[in-house]
């Protein structure tokens, strides 16, 4: 196929137009208010708030005791299977919860468990730093997520 | 005693000085491209190591060094070893008649600041410059590699193609100064109180742009040409030998901006010289005004290479012979009538 190519003007040939707009355009974009480069482990990158990351089971802020009600609802949403809530039934026959993991390397960060959590328990934080070491370090276990994910902070 | 210190201590202190702030002076044009053009993709460029990215011209050369130097088992040993000592050698030589600024007087004695004066100064520094190439195409040779041979054989043809206009473009600054002396060249330049650059305009962006494909740099950078021959005639270098590479044609940059300075911009002349009320700008030594000259020479070329796709082979080719080299000959024609006619 023959590509058509617009006929330049032989002014526009002779006095490099088109060169010269490249230039300037290039030259333009040095101004620092252009600039697009985010210094990210020492400036910390502004994330929206209705961003899903890490997992966090919530505790009351008076009590400090855990708000989850150890209904399973969670479990039962997640697509991927990847929520397992431990529970045993106390004296007066009241579900109590026990252990509570969840698989953030299968997590697909879709929200359905926060969506499903009758009480403010379960959130999905803005925490987004979730490389680990290994596999193993991904299942999340009850004490993990109340005291929310801790990544290593950048000093230098 | 003082014929020793004239022609021996002298000059070799000049070379010194020139042997050891010429790959310092790369390293820091090093850093000034990559932040240049950084800022021009919208970049920051280099930012860790120092404040600013400040130490990163230290940090190149330390690795560049501490890496594993590799001759490939089907390259002709000796040309492999021998083609950036080519490269580096004819890049430094040039140096010596560059006129960096008039004498100056140190313990009552006049000491001018280039090496040696050529009465043939712009001759040597063509032909050395052609020397360099030399370099390129050996490297290639050598190899026994698909890539850098056809990144010399590139360069070859672009060499034979931009030489011819680029001598010719400075015919006409040699036929108003008179001589092939760089020093007298500037000199004329002074008295005649202009620049060179306002009574030969076309010679001056011919020579810019065949100073640009003589130092293979963006757009003419095909004999090395990352996208298309990997990295060109340096394919199969590494190490020492890369970086020496690397210096000849950070060197050369400098030689050609260096060059178009002497030939056209005054030298080491102010700005407008015969105009008296612009007198306070003599506050600058003439030194910094070579140095602030070459500065923004290499800041054009880093600003080609940000802002221009690269040439085509046949493009170049047409390029080279069918534009450039009629235009230099046609400018060269007008000024040698225009300085019968007026006189010189």
């Amino acid at each position: 196929m023959k590509v058509k190519r617009p006929e330049l003007s032989l002014l526009k040939k002779i006095f490099l137009v088109d060169l010269i707009k490249g230039l300037l355009l290039t030259f333009s974009y040095q101004r620092p208010s252009a600039n697009y480069t985010e210094q990210y482990p020492k400036v910390r990158p502004k994330i929206a708030e209705r961003f899903r990351g890490a997992p966090r089971l919530n505790n009351d802020p008076e009590t400090g005791e855990t708000l989850c009600i150890a209904c399973n609802l969670c479990a039962l949403a997640c697509p991927e299977h990847c929520i397992e809530v431990g529970w045993e039934r106390d004296t007066a026959g009241k579900k109590v919860l026990t252990d509570y993991t969840f698989d953030i390397s299968r997590c697909m960060f879709c929200g359905l468990c926060e969506d499903a959590c009758p009480t403010p328990c379960l959130e999905l934080t803005q925490d987004f730093e979730l490389s680990m070491y290994g596999r193993k370090d991904m299942k999340w276990d009850r004490q993990k997520l109340e005291e929310g994910n801790q990544p290593v902070v950048y000093t230098k | 005693m003082d014929f020793l210190i004239d022609y021996i201590l002298i000059p070799l202190v000049k070379i010194g000085l020139i042997l050891a702030v010429l790959p310092l002076a790369v390293a820091a044009i090093t850093l000034f491209e990559r932040k240049i053009i950084a800022f021009m993709q919208v970049r920051l460029g280099p930012m860790r190591v120092g404040p600013w990215g400040l130490l990163q011209p230290i940090a190149d050369p330390i690795k560049l060094l501490l890496k594993e130097d590799i001759i490939p088992a089907g390259a002709d040993r000796w040309i492999f070893v021998l083609a950036p000592v080519v490269a580096v050698v004819s890049a430094f030589i040039v140096f010596a008649v560059i006129p960096f600024g008039p004498a100056i007087r140190i313990f009552g004695k006049a000491i001018p600041l280039w090496v040696t004066d050529l009465n043939i100064g712009a001759l040597y520094v063509l032909s050395i410059s052609s020397v360099g190439v030399l370099g390129i195409i050996l490297a290639g040779w050598a190899s026994n590699s698909k890539y850098p041979l056809l990144g010399a054989l590139r360069s070859a043809a672009q060499m034979v193609s931009y030489e011819v206009a680029m001598g010719f473009s400075i015919i006409g600054v040699l036929m108003l100064a008179g001589s092939l002396s760089l020093v007298s060249i500037v000199k004329a330049q002074e008295s005649s109180g202009v620049w060179y650059v306002f009574y030969q305009p076309v010679a001056f962006i011919l020579f810019f742009i065949c100073g640009v494909a003589e130092t293979n740099r963006a757009p003419f950078d095909l004999p090395e040409a990352e996208s298309e021959l990997v990295a060109g005639f340096h394919t199969e270098y590494s190490g020492f030998r890369f970086s020496l590479f690397f210096l000849a044609e950070y060197a050369n940059m400098i030689t050609v901006s260096a060059m178009a300075v002497t030939l056209f911009l005054g030298g080491w002349l102010r700005p407008f010289p015969n105009v008296s009320w612009l007198g306070f700008l003599d506050i600058i030594p003439p030194v910094f005004w070579f140095i602030i000259k070459i500065i923004v020479f290499l800041y054009f070329y880093f600003w080609f290479r940000a802002s221009w796709p690269r040439y085509r082979y046949d493009q170049l080719m047409k390029l080279g012979w069918q534009r450039l080299l009629p235009v230099a000959m046609a400018n060269v024609i007008v000024t040698a009538i225009l300085v019968v006619l007026l006189g010189g």
